[in-house]
């Protein structure tokens, strides 16, 4: 009797055990060995995520880029899922592994102080200013949805504008049939997962265009390329879009859907999550975060970064620059770098014989003077530079008529549309 | 007294010297026993990353099938460049597919010898061949009893069980 008593316990108990940790002993019995194997996390479940949606109060990219990464380095999201909302100066922004030499018009960014940053996670270029509304959504890794998240974005748009969008296969978001209102990348860590895009409102759509120009470059690279899409604004499709009425709309479509899946849970649900929170992104509210910005504005994040790539490019020279007749005008000047971390390395010319004949000598200067700098105007100035010293003797500290059509040639290789 | 001083002394180096013999004597079979034990495998860790030690200590890293699948198609790796130290569950590069950007974790501690170039020009190889041509660096293990840590293919296979088992729930 009593030993049937203790067997029941024993297998009740033991029920419990398995209930409990039913992963941890569903391996020891496979295993049978005693090797520590790591367990997954164990997530609440829906029910107890609470959510908040965040307004950065900076309009600065890199401080808002360096608040994604603050969130995504310091905070646990397994019980509490964060949508943060936010608005930038002019910028134009690439992918982590992307060239910007490629997918921005950087000669006309500097002109127009257009701020060009290089962000964390993958995907194309995407241009910025005071009409874009953009969004990251933060969750644990395991319960990172993209599809979640861009379904909330359509949601809102019909239920707040009656707008009606769909999601390609692209994961963009798509309006009247091939207008793209919004891109989307993301960066996943052992723990944490975020999702962002960003929503074009009433962008400045010819500065988009001009900044994200693409260029006779001539660059070669495994970089990953952008997709150019042909966009609209939302406000052009009804004027009751504003960002700050689509940031409302959103922010309310996601307080009233449950973490983990799609469903309207209506206005109790809202009053349920932790609501909306404006964030200042400074060091006094998330300490380090000074250091982040810091970083990302760095030429060697921004440009430093860029996966190595090789460009040539070829030039016809004028025939007057040619000693004699004998050369047609199918002579050509050709430039060829490979360009690593961002710094010429390796630099061909290919100086065509009527060129040298005329009394070209620069060649090896200019190779020896342009390994190691970067690829902008600096390598320009210390092409001249190269070519200038070589007039030490004589009076004329200026170039000739050979040299400037070299270095007029090299500088469209580093600064032209 | 000074006899007896001299005898502490004495014994007292006696046993450091054992006990340094034993430690060394114990490095050595360890050694012995991972050339010889099961490391002709791939280990994996609980992040999907997998592992396949030579006789020379060095490691091969990867990705698991698992993985590759989840990430979709991969069209940049970002590899740690030779030289680098890296401790169990360093983050140490990055993986962009179509989806997401990745952060690669190394499954164990030790020197990056090597990177796969081919892999930078084709990050396509890491979908079609992830347990051979696509993998992503090599390292020589500064603490190769880590591999004891990690899993075998059976066990993984197990853990992806549960792993998707728990996403259901």
């Amino acid at each position: 009797m009593s030993q049937s008593m203790m067997r029941k316990f024993v297998v009740t108990n033991m029920c419990v055990v398995a209930g409990l940790t039913r992963r941890t002993s569903a391996r020891s019995l496979a295993t049978s060995s005693a090797k520590p194997i790591k367990e997954a996390q164990v997530l609440p479940p829906e029910r107890e995520i609470t959510k908040s949606v965040f307004m950065s109060q900076s309009t600065d990219i890199y401080t808002n880029l360096a608040m994604e990464d603050w969130m995504y380095r310091n905070m646990d999201f397994s019980n509490h899922h964060v949508m943060m909302v936010w608005r930038n100066e002019p910028c134009v922004v690439i992918g982590r592994h992307q060239n910007p030499w490629l997918e921005a018009n950087v000669p006309f960014l500097g002109d127009k102080e257009i701020a060009l940053a290089r962000r964390n996670s993958g995907g194309g270029t995407v241009y910025h200013d005071r009409g874009n509304l953009n969004i990251t959504f933060f969750t644990h890794r395991d319960r990172y949805d993209r599809k979640y998240n861009l379904e909330i974005i359509k949601r809102a748009l019909y239920r707040s504008f009656g707008i009606k969008s769909l999601i390609n296969e692209r994961q963009d978001i798509i309006v009247r049939d091939k207008y793209k209102i919004s891109g989307t990348a993301a960066k996943l860590s052992r723990l944490t997962a975020y999702h962002h895009c960003t929503l074009l409102v009433n962008a400045n759509k010819a500065d988009l265009s001009k900044a994200l120009a693409k260029r006779e470059h001539g660059i070669q690279t495994s970089a990953t390329p952008s997709t150019p899409s042909p966009v609209v604004n939302l406000a052009d499709l009804d004027n009751r879009v504003t960002v700050e009425s689509l940031q409302t709309a959103i922010g309310y479509e996601y307080l009233r859907t449950p973490a983990l899946h799609i469903e309207d849970a209506g206005e109790r649900h809202i009053s349920q999550q932790r609501g909306f929170q404006f964030v200042n992104p400074t060091e006094d509210w998330y300490p380090g975060i000074a250091e982040l910005r810091k970083e990302l504005t760095t030429w060697e994040w921004c440009y430093g970064r860029t996966p190595e790539f090789t460009v040539s490019r070829s030039f016809p020279v004028p025939p007057e620059l040619l000693s004699s007749k004998l050369y047609s005008a199918s002579q050509e000047l050709i430039i060829s770098m490979t360009v690593e971390k961002g710094l010429i390395n390796d630099v061909t010319l290919n100086i065509p014989p009527g060129l040298i004949e005329s009394g070209f000598h620069g060649e090896a200067s200019v190779i020896t003077h342009l390994k190691g700098k970067r690829f902008t105007s600096e390598a320009l100035a210390a092409l001249e530079n190269a070519m200038l010293t070589r007039h030490l003797s004589g009076d004329v500290r200026k170039l000739d008529d050979k040299e400037q059509f070299v270095a007029k040639c090299f500088d469209q290789v580093v600064n032209t549309v | 007294m000074t006899l007896q001083r001299c005898l502490y002394q004495v014994s007292k180096q006696l046993i450091s010297q054992r006990f340094i013999l034993q430690s060394s004597v114990r490095q050595v079979l360890c050694k012995i026993s991972y050339k010889y034990s099961s490391n002709t495998e791939k280990k994996f860790s609980d992040r999907h990353e997998w592992v396949l030690v030579d006789k020379e200590n060095i490691g091969t890293v990867g990705i698991s099938k698992y993985a590759q699948e989840s990430l979709g198609d991969v069209v940049f790796a970002q590899l740690p460049d030779p030289g680098m130290q890296l401790n169990a569950g360093d983050e140490c590069g990055a993986l962009e597919s179509v989806k997401a950007a990745s952060e690669i974790y190394s499954p164990v501690s030790g020197t990056v010898t090597e990177k796969n170039k081919e892999v930078e020009k084709k990050p396509g190889l890491i979908n079609s061949s992830y347990y051979d041509k696509g993998w992503l660096f090599k390292l020589k293990l500064s603490k190769p009893e880590q591999l004891n840590n990690l899993m075998n293919e059976k066990q993984y296979e197990e853990f992806l069980q549960t792993d998707v088992e728990k996403d259901h729930t």
